[in-house]
């Protein structure tokens, strides 16, 4: 009995931690976070156009958004072997101009590699190229990250 | 946090997600008030063993696009004469979230011979295609259609008057508007908080409204009978006496753009006069005195021929012989 409530306490707390979103643990060397960004066109006085990164808080299907996830080694060790998962949500998909070097998974991370190099198997059973629209997830992988150092990683994305 | 509870962090977040997927993918595109949601994990070693840390999850709205079509249903011109006539239309939801439309119709389009006048806008309650007078419910005004949900698409029937003073050949147009009941504006004009699931409405690159064009084409055709005699008597003459033979032309002559259905010719025997059987023929070719066989018949009083459905501009001849009576 006891061991249940104590298990309720935690998934409450599981839970209102992901509501709203804890950083990383500070003992953690490592840390992650995300960012995400709308890309508008705007049209300028003498009708060129620029495009720019704006906080995404007006946007409709077919809109391009840019997710980023920067990554930094407080600690004094060298990090190793860092991999960094991103998931798609579902209601995005990659776009179709993202790095083709890109490493990705269309099975919802099974299998991975660049998408030029990925099938689909179709709901006839025929299997076709993969594309954009079908990739489930992103990743990114480094050797090594040395203490102090940081960066971005991002992939752009279009609602569906 | 420990390392047991850092897992279960992992594990709750996990489950989140799994709720919120999978969107169904839609031609309107994802449903307004989805929320988006997107969490990196990043596993490495530190010299200690294997780690796994998650990034914080960035959270977008999306927000209700404001989009519509409108499209005639007509086949073509609609076939009209002086009086009530049906243009069909149908109006699709191309947004993104649930959205009523308000429907005007204008029937005074450039080019027009002639203007109708608007009767009503009523919906294809039944969802047969078909307007039904007394089944298919007239909007009142503002005529404004109910909600439509994502990708659906509603017919809607623009009941008009073609004037009397229309003449054949004479065509007409109604332009049918629908508009996002929310606003309408430039692409790209925002009602805060004013789209589904206290997202933003945004108009979409049509402005939020569409319309379509439905026309009509009179057809007015009318039907002339025109009858003539030729007599010849026994004595070779054309004189009108006992014994002599009266062969009757009746000519169907059908003038205008449009056709005719159903048209029956029939006429009765002169008193004094007795039918010659198996003389009626329509178009050079005899017909049978029996009914049913063939287009005509003959009786004991009078002939009837059946011509169907004729094309404006032909004529048709139905001839049959008479003997005056001794």
């Amino acid at each position: 009995m006891f061991k249940i409530v104590f298990n309720t306490l935690v998934s409450i707390a599981a839970l209102v931690g992901a509501a709203i979103s804890v950083p990383a643990i500070a003992q953690e060397p490592l840390r992650l976070k995300g960012d995400v960004k709308a890309v508008k066109t705007v049209e300028n006085d003498d009708g060129t156009t620029v495009t720019a990164l704006v906080d995404p808080e007006v946007v409709v299907p077919g809109d391009r958004l840019v997710f980023s996830t920067y990554y930094s080694n407080t600690g004094s060790e060298p990090v190793e072997n860092f991999i960094v998962t991103n998931p798609l949500p579902a209601a995005v998909k990659l776009a179709d101009d993202a790095d083709p070097a890109l490493v990705v998974s269309v099975d919802g991370g099974a299998s991975w590699g660049r998408l030029a190099e990925l099938q689909v198997t179709g709901d006839d059973g025929a299997t076709r190229a993969a594309t954009a629209a079908d990739v489930t997830h992103v990743r990114w992988t480094l050797a090594q990250i040395a203490p102090g150092a940081e960066g971005r990683l991002e992939y752009p994305a279009i609602i569906r | 946090m420990t390392k047991a509870a850092h897992l279960d962090r992992t594990i709750g977040l996990a489950s989140i997600l799994a709720l919120l997927a999978p969107v169904p993918a839609i031609a309107g595109g994802i449903d307004a008030g989805t929320l988006i949601e997107n969490t990196a994990q990043a596993t490495y070693d530190n010299g200690s063993g294997p780690q796994t840390v998650d990034s914080n999850t960035v959270t977008v709205l999306v927000d209700e696009l404001l989009d519509v079509s409108v499209a005639s249903l007509d086949a073509g011109a609609v076939a009209a004469v002086p009086g009530s006539e049906v243009l069909t239309f149908e109006i699709t939801n191309t947004g993104n979230g649930p959205e009523a439309y308000l429907l005007t119709a204008d029937p005074s389009v450039p080019g027009n011979d002639f203007d109708t006048t608007i009767d009503g806008i009523a919906v294809d309650t039944n969802g047969n295609g078909v307007y039904d007078p007394g089944v298919d419910q007239i909007l009142t005004g503002p005529e404004t259609t109910a909600a439509l949900d994502p990708d659906e698409a509603l017919t809607v029937f623009v009941l008009v008057t073609v004037p009397a003073t229309a003449v054949d050949t004479e065509t007409s147009e109604v332009t049918l508007t629908a508009s996002a009941v929310t606003g309408t504006g430039s692409p790209g004009t925002t009602f805060a908080g004013a789209g589904e699931g206290g997202s933003d409405a945004v108009v979409g690159s049509n402005g939020a409204q569409a319309s379509a064009n439905g026309s009509l084409l009179v057809g007015i055709t009318t039907v002339s009978l025109v009858k003539s005699a030729v007599i010849s008597d026994p004595f070779g003459g054309t004189s009108a006496v006992p014994g002599a033979t009266i062969t009757y032309t009746i000519s169907a002559v059908v003038t205008g753009s449009g056709s005719v259905s159903g048209l029956v010719v029939t006429d009765a025997f002169p008193s004094g006069t007795t039918y010659v059987a198996s003389s009626l023929t329509l178009a050079g070719s005899g017909l049978t005195d029996a009914s049913g066989d063939d287009a005509g018949e003959a009786n004991a009083t009078g002939i009837s021929v059946d011509l169907g459905t004729v094309a404006g501009g032909t004529t048709q001849d139905i001839t049959f012989n008479v003997t005056i009576d001794e």
